[in-house]
């Protein structure tokens, strides 16, 4: 499984926004519980110095001191006044936790308390101030809740901005990608990329272009090569098959002489016959049988069936037929011949004596099957020169014709080996 | 009868000319363009034999001027080219036929001998020779007044021996005569076997001569 590419770097930087986040929470709430802390202390210390003041600016007496700090200790739950036991030099902070008495529930509150030595009346007492301070899980869940809120739109956030920028952004590159999955260098027509603002993408559109342009040309030079050297050989060709057939008229030939005049003919229309092969081959890959006309093709097959007859009986091979009649396609006639020809030609040549070839056409599907030993290799059956010439007589070539004929029309062929017969199937 | 060859490759042209001679044809060879229209605008030819790659011009364009000039030569196309539009072009002109290097010299022979025949005796197409007469309209063979049922294949294989006098033919030759293009695809010959030795067997029934040589190794002869 490939992932996109804007998902790869989504995930690394989701995953580190998270590990932030969740820092972020301890973060900020020992941040937030030091801020309260620090200002309740201020407050306290500030409290503190005004029940001092007051208390001094009041002008109490000795003598009711006493039961006004009682007094005022009753009324108010702010803090304590009390005696001083011992003399603290600093001021003393801690946090406490005590259960509500005035409330129905159950619950606990945190306070910060202070404890420091004030003088009344130039008598030292202990000031003890309780604050309530909110609850450290109080805080903890409200600074997690919004924490967690934030990372989900932060979320939703990178997911709307990811599909922007992959339809965006990357649009040229899709582009370019369609264009590239549409080439075929068989047409040799170049592909013009559309021009992009991006610099990678620009760059990586020239160096395509550059690239394909290149391969065009190589492909062309080849072709023309296999092109041309096919053509000049056609006339040395002629020339020896001219040569050979007048050394033949010669009447003080010996038997030995006739018989290597011989196998020289049968490899001079070996080659003669690789030769036009390659012809043809060039001549289908340019198109030169362009023109298409509506033809009934049982009639066609069994016309070119016809023309093989003599190899056919030389083998004592039997055919049958079984052709739906009035099935008609749009295709250049030669082509047609040529195509059905190199089947019947293929099913001659690699049968078998007294074998036989079964011709089926019907849905669409034309089967030509011949009987045989063994399966072939159907993963280099259709390429060129896959079984060499020197195993057997065939130019090699008579399957890449019959393959460059279906790509042309986009049929399918399918090879199979079934109960000792080899079926080429095609599928218009 | 003339033959004109029209050929840029020496050769070939030679080879040609030495195959043909000795059949009553006299030949004379163009090896260009140039060559050619003089020859063409000068002389009468029974047959043309045309490349049509000439390295001065196209073959193409004497054959329109042998139609223009209303000639009566026939004319054979031989090309390397092979290629559909140029036979259809050229027999649209006015060419008689076409014919695909490389060929069998037999094949050539008997082609130009068909031309010729049917230039010579217009509608009556009557071939006699020895003690055969063949009418090529009602496609009957008659063997000292006598009808003989030949084949299709029989007829084609008897004009050829006839079309190629004394000349050893391979198997190859007529195979590629019987079969055309398909020939070249196969090599096993040995069906022209199968047709030879039939029409051989109905000639001899008829008490024609036995003019057809099997030549060991090769192919026949048809023996005058």
């Amino acid at each position: 499984m490939s992932n996109k590419l804007l998902n790869k770097t989504l995930r690394p930087q989701l995953l580190f926004a998270f590990i932030l986040f969740a820092l972020s929470i301890p973060t900020y709430f020992l941040m937030v519980d030091w801020i309260w802390l620090k200002e309740l202390d201020e407050n306290n210390q500030l409290i503190a110095q005004r029940i001092e003041n007051e208390f001094n600016k009041q002008k109490i007496g000795d003598e009711k001191l006493v039961e006004k700090i009682q007094f005022w200790n009753e009324i108010q739950s702010i803090g304590k006044i009390e005696p001083a036991f011992q003399l603290f030099v600093n001021d003393s902070v801690y946090t406490i936790r005590k259960p509500n008495l005035y409330s129905t529930k159950e619950e606990v509150n945190r306070f910060r308390c202070m404890v420091k030595n004030i003088k009344i009346n130039n008598k030292e007492f202990t000031l003890t101030i309780e604050s309530n301070v909110e609850e450290s899980e109080e805080t903890l869940s409200y600074i997690s809740l919004v924490t967690f809120f934030l990372f989900l739109i932060l979320l939703l956030g990178f997911w709307i901005l990811n599909q922007r920028l992959s339809k965006e952004i990357w649009q040229p590159f899709f582009n370019s990608l369609e264009k590239l999955k549409n080439f075929d260098l068989t047409t040799r027509q170049s592909i013009y990329f559309d021009k992009t603002d991006t610099k990678e993408f620009e760059e990586l559109n020239q160096t395509l272009q550059k690239l394909i342009e290149k391969n065009i040309s190589v492909y062309t030079q080849q072709k023309e090569f296999i092109e041309n050297a096919s053509h000049e050989l056609q006339t040395p060709l002629a020339v020896l098959k001219s040569k050979l057939n007048l050394l033949l008229q010669n009447k003080n030939l010996t038997n030995e002489q006739s018989e290597i005049i011989n196998a020289i003919e049968l490899t001079l229309s070996r080659v003669s016959r690789i030769n036009k092969n390659l012809l043809l081959l060039a001549k289908i890959e340019n198109e030169q049988f362009a023109s298409t006309e509506n033809i009934e093709i049982s009639e066609l097959i069994k016309e070119t069936q016809e023309l093989f007859s003599d190899y056919i009986n030389d083998k004592r091979i039997s055919v049958s037929c079984n052709l739906v009649e009035n099935f008609r396609i749009s295709i250049n006639k030669t082509l047609f011949e040529i195509f059905v020809s190199n089947l019947l030609i293929n099913a001659i040549i690699h049968n078998t004596i007294n074998g036989t070839i079964l011709i089926n056409l019907n849905n669409k599907i034309l089967t030509i099957s011949n009987t045989g030993n063994s399966s072939l290799n159907p993963n280099k059956l259709f390429e060129r020169f896959a079984v060499s010439s020197s195993q057997t007589t065939n130019s090699g070539l008579g399957l890449a014709i019959i393959k460059e004929i279906c790509n042309r029309y986009q049929w399918q062929i399918s090879y199979s080996f079934k109960n000792n017969l080899h079926s080429f199937s095609v599928e218009f | 009868m003339k033959i004109l060859i029209v050929e840029d490759e020496k050769e070939l042209a030679k080879d040609i000319v030495k195959y043909l001679s000795g059949q009553n044809y006299v030949c004379e060879v163009a090896e260009n363009y140039h060559q050619a229209i003089e020859k063409i605008t000068i002389y009468q030819y029974d047959c043309i034999l045309l490349d049509l790659m000439l390295p001065d011009g196209s073959g193409l364009a004497l054959l329109e001027i042998v139609k223009q000039e209303n000639k009566q030569d026939g004319v054979i196309i031989i090309s390397a080219k092979n290629s559909i539009e140029d036979k259809v072009k050229g027999l649209h002109i006015g060419a008689d036929d076409y014919l695909a290097k490389p060929f069998h010299l037999s094949e050539l022979a008997a082609r130009i001998h068909a031309i010729i025949r049917r230039k010579q005796f217009d509608s009556s197409n009557i071939i006699q020779q020895n003690e055969v007469k063949i009418d090529l309209l009602a496609k009957t063979v008659k063997v000292n007044g006598i009808e003989i049922s030949l084949t299709k294949k029989e007829l084609d294989l008897l004009l050829f021996f006839i079309g190629n006098k004394n000349r050893v033919i391979s198997k190859g030759g007529l195979a590629e005569h019987l079969s055309g293009d398909l020939a070249d695809m196969f090599d096993n010959h040995d069906f022209v076997y199968a047709h030879v030795k039939n029409l051989k067997k109905k000639l001899t029934d008829a008490n024609y001569g036995n003019y057809i040589k099997t030549i060991y190794g090769t192919g026949y002869k048809w023996e005058i």
